[in-house]
């Protein structure tokens, strides 16, 4: 267990006036100004996908070959490119499910049928400690993300989406990444946490050339809370100097460090949900 | 509750048509307007005002209403009986106009009647800094001021989230909330420079023996007690509060419950609403509206021994207590009535009761002609936890509880029991005295306490330049 300290102070929305309504007039942008944001995010999201599907290969295959201590390896580094695009890759409700739902989200938990996909795969890699008939379940995996790609190449990024999708990442951290409750067998949440909160600082940094026009106090002050998020996490990297070494078990992260978290990711997600108004989006 | 569960009573506060809401809310704000004035000329009148007059501010609102059609209503004699002002009466339907006054040297939620509903939430504090906790205590303190005498939500543009929950409508009604704010133990520790001004009685609750304490529900750094006539206008608060508090609290537990209503008997005075062991609970509470009495048990003052700051303030001892009802439900109504010491349908103290004679709840025990216990058993609960001797009296405490169900346990039984509230000038003389002495008591089989903590009631915020806890940080500057 340890402890950080958050180097800058961090200021809330409320002590702000956030709620002040002081924010009424806005909609002023024009909606041609949100094509090249939401055409980087679509190459962003892409970009990604290209590298979840690479991965799932290369775990899937360790999974198919039973190489245990592979497959657990390469478990938290291959999911974190969903966490990042979730917002997309939740417009697909079937393939959602059958790659990232959870025990929980089953009447029958980890005996249920239906559960399938990443979360399957962490029950068997991590509390089984097997590969035992997980041949069927690792395919399937592969055939989803593989669905999951080809659809997304061919759809139309709403803005309202895009936008809001940087809310929606906040709520997933503040819902499910701080009460550590996503990967409790592999105790790999703070992968999916940064994955959450890269996806959700992507689409804020495409969108702030225009945010800051209606409100530049708002802009810092969700860096300022973006920072702080990231100084914790990065508190708790296996090697500061190489990203992709990953991160501690998330039975690492002392008390403090967790309320420490939910002060700036509840900031920012209040915050956030207001991005869309601010550029003046239903 | 609604109309349609009482179709033959009059209606207090429900359903009433335009004039007669009209009439309501003018008589509400002449009250409220010559409180203010009361509050200004003399602090001293203004507590017995509010108990005696505020209370029924909306009840006398409504009876105009009534009046003024012309109808018949029992609500002018209930007025007249004074019933339903002690803290732990058994409340009675209110109007959603009922209005306590915020501003105060003291906080409401402690000698004000208890309402229906009531709740205990208690935080752990995320502010960062000294700064970041002082504008957390004016955001608390202007939302309370607000959410309790109530008023109309802001608009927003429609494209961002609405300010307001909106689950009471676009007019908030009062509903008889109170907000009463109090500082855990853990706040004074090193992160906002308050060592040294902690209340001297304030600690970190120690379990008892038949403590089953589950570290989730326990402790915390503020506790708020929200009470109102309905859950609803709580939960409201409740969530008015996070809205506006983010990054600077987070929800630690929160536990609420309920007091049963009675309907309005002139004949049955100030009956004590009964817990879900199916007691009456709060028989020997102290009166509420006896000032000097409650300056004495309940309030801080200056001859309590207590930092400078915390004079106005209380300590509020919290216990959530789980009990057994399935199996209290099986034991002889003898053996109940002796492990209370009262009659379970009167309320009466045993010592009052037999031989053809039936006593009535308001009686005083009487343990001198006892001293065997042959009448009320020594290790009766009402007899251990006032012996009525002059030693005890100092032991005394204000009860304000809540029964509360929670669903279901994995055996089947049910999760009820008692969201116990009392408050105490002196937490070790009240309730750790108190509960000392009920340790092994026979009704330990049909309970078990399971979190809870300790807190210390800020004083009031005496005016709109004011704020909750504005003495404490002024203290430790």
């Amino acid at each position: 267990m340890k402890t950080s300290k958050l180097p800058t102070a961090w200021l809330t929305a409320g002590a702000l006036g956030l709620l002040s309504l002081t924010t009424t007039a806005h909609a002023d942008v024009a909606p041609e100004a949100l094509v090249g944001p939401v055409a980087d995010y679509k190459l962003y999201v892409l970009d990604n996908l290209e590298q979840l599907v690479t991965h799932t290969e290369d775990f899937t295959a360790a999974i198919k070959t039973g190489d245990v201590e592979k497959a657990q390896a390469l478990y938290a580094p291959t999911r974190v490119y969903y966490e990042r695009i979730e917002p997309i890759a939740e417009l697909f409700a079937d393939l959602d499910a059958s790659i990232d739902a959870r025990e929980d989200d089953y009447e029958k938990g980890v005996e249920d049928p239906d559960f399938t996909g990443f979360h399957r795969l962490e029950y068997a890699l991590f509390h089984d400690n097997t590969t035992d008939g997980m041949e069927t379940y690792a395919q399937g995996l592969m055939n989803d993300v593989n669905d999951l790609d080809s659809r997304v190449q061919g759809l139309t990024f709403p803005p309202e989406t895009v936008v809001g999708g940087a809310a929606a990442l906040m709520e997933e951290v503040a819902a499910t990444k701080v009460s550590g409750e996503e990967d409790r067998y592999s105790r790999t949440d703070l992968w999916d946490f940064q994955g959450n909160v890269d996806g959700a600082r992507e689409i804020f940094d495409l969108f702030k050339p225009l945010a800051a026009e209606e409100d530049a106090d708002f802009v810092a002050r969700v860096q300022d809370n973006f920072d702080d998020v990231e100084a914790t996490l990065a508190d708790y990297r296996l090697d500061t100097e190489d990203p992709t070494a990953g991160f501690e078990s998330y039975d690492e992260v002392s008390d403090a460090d967790r309320r420490a978290l939910t002060g700036p990711v509840t900031v920012l997600a209040e915050d956030l949900s207001t991005l869309r108004g601010l550029l003046g989006l239903n | 509750m609604s109309q349609s569960d009482h179709p033959s009573r009059c209606p207090f506060s429900f359903k009433t048509t335009s004039r007669e809401t009209n009439a309501c809310e003018t008589t509400s704000r002449a009250t409220e307007v010559s409180e203010s004035k009361a509050i200004d000329s003399s602090m001293k009148l203004e507590r017995r005002r509010f108990l005696k007059s505020a209370g029924m501010v909306g009840l006398s609102g409504v009876t105009l209403g009534g009046l003024a059609l012309g109808s018949a209503c029992p609500a002018q004699a209930l007025a007249a009986t004074g019933h339903g002002q002690d803290v732990t009466s058994a409340p009675q339907e209110q109007d959603s106009q009922l209005r306590y006054p915020f501003h105060g040297h003291h906080q409401q939620g402690v000698v004000t009647p208890r309402p229906a509903s009531g709740m205990l939430v208690s935080f752990d504090v995320l502010a960062r800094d000294r700064d970041d906790l002082e504008t957390l205590l004016k955001i608390l303190t202007e939302r309370i001021a607000f959410l309790t005498q109530g008023g109309r939500i802001p608009e927003r543009n429609p494209l961002f989230p609405p300010p307001d929950s909106g689950i009471l409508g676009p007019e908030i009604a009062p509903d008889g909330l109170t907000m009463t704010l109090a500082v855990g133990d853990s706040l004074f520790d090193e992160r906002y420079g308050l060592d040294g001004l902690q209340p001297r009685r304030l600690q970190h609750m120690q379990g008892f023996p038949n403590d089953a304490l589950d570290a989730a529900r326990c402790h915390g750094d503020l506790a708020l007690q929200i009470c109102a006539n309905t859950l609803d206008t709580g939960y409201h608060a409740l969530r008015d509060i996070i809205k506006n508090t983010p990054g600077l609290l987070m929800v630690r537990w929160k536990q609420e419950g309920t007091v049963p209503l009675l309907p309005p008997s002139p004949g049955d005075v100030d009956g004590s609403a009964r817990n879900f062991l199916g007691f009456r609970d709060g028989s020997a509470n102290p009166e509420g509206d006896n000032e000097a009495l409650m300056d004495e048990l309940v309030w801080v003052g200056q001859d309590h021994d207590e930092p400078a700051w915390a004079n106005g303030g209380s300590y509020l001892a919290a216990r959530i207590i789980r009990n057994f009802v399935e199996r209290w439900d099986r034991t002889p109504l003898k053996e109940q009535e002796a492990i209370f010491g009262r009659r379970k349908m009167s309320g009466a103290p045993l010592s009052k009761t037999g031989a053809g004679v039936e006593g009535k709840e308001q009686d005083v025990p009487d343990y001198a002609s006892d001293p065997e216990g042959a009448i009320t058993p020594l290790d009766a609960h009402i007899r251990l936890a006032n012996p009525r001797t002059a030693e005890t009296e100092k032991n005394r405490i204000l009860r304000r509880p809540f029964n509360y169900s929670n669903g279901v346990e994995t055996n089947g039984q049910l999760d009820m029991g008692l969201l116990f509230l009392c408050f105490q000038a002196d937490l070790e003389a009240g309730f750790i005295a108190v509960q000392q002495r009920l340790d092994g008591e026979p009704l330990e089989e049909y309970i078990k306490p399971v979190g809870g903590g300790y807190f210390f009631v800020l004083p009031g915020a005496v005016d709109e330049t004011d704020f909750l806890g504005r003495g404490l940080l002024a203290a430790t500057a």
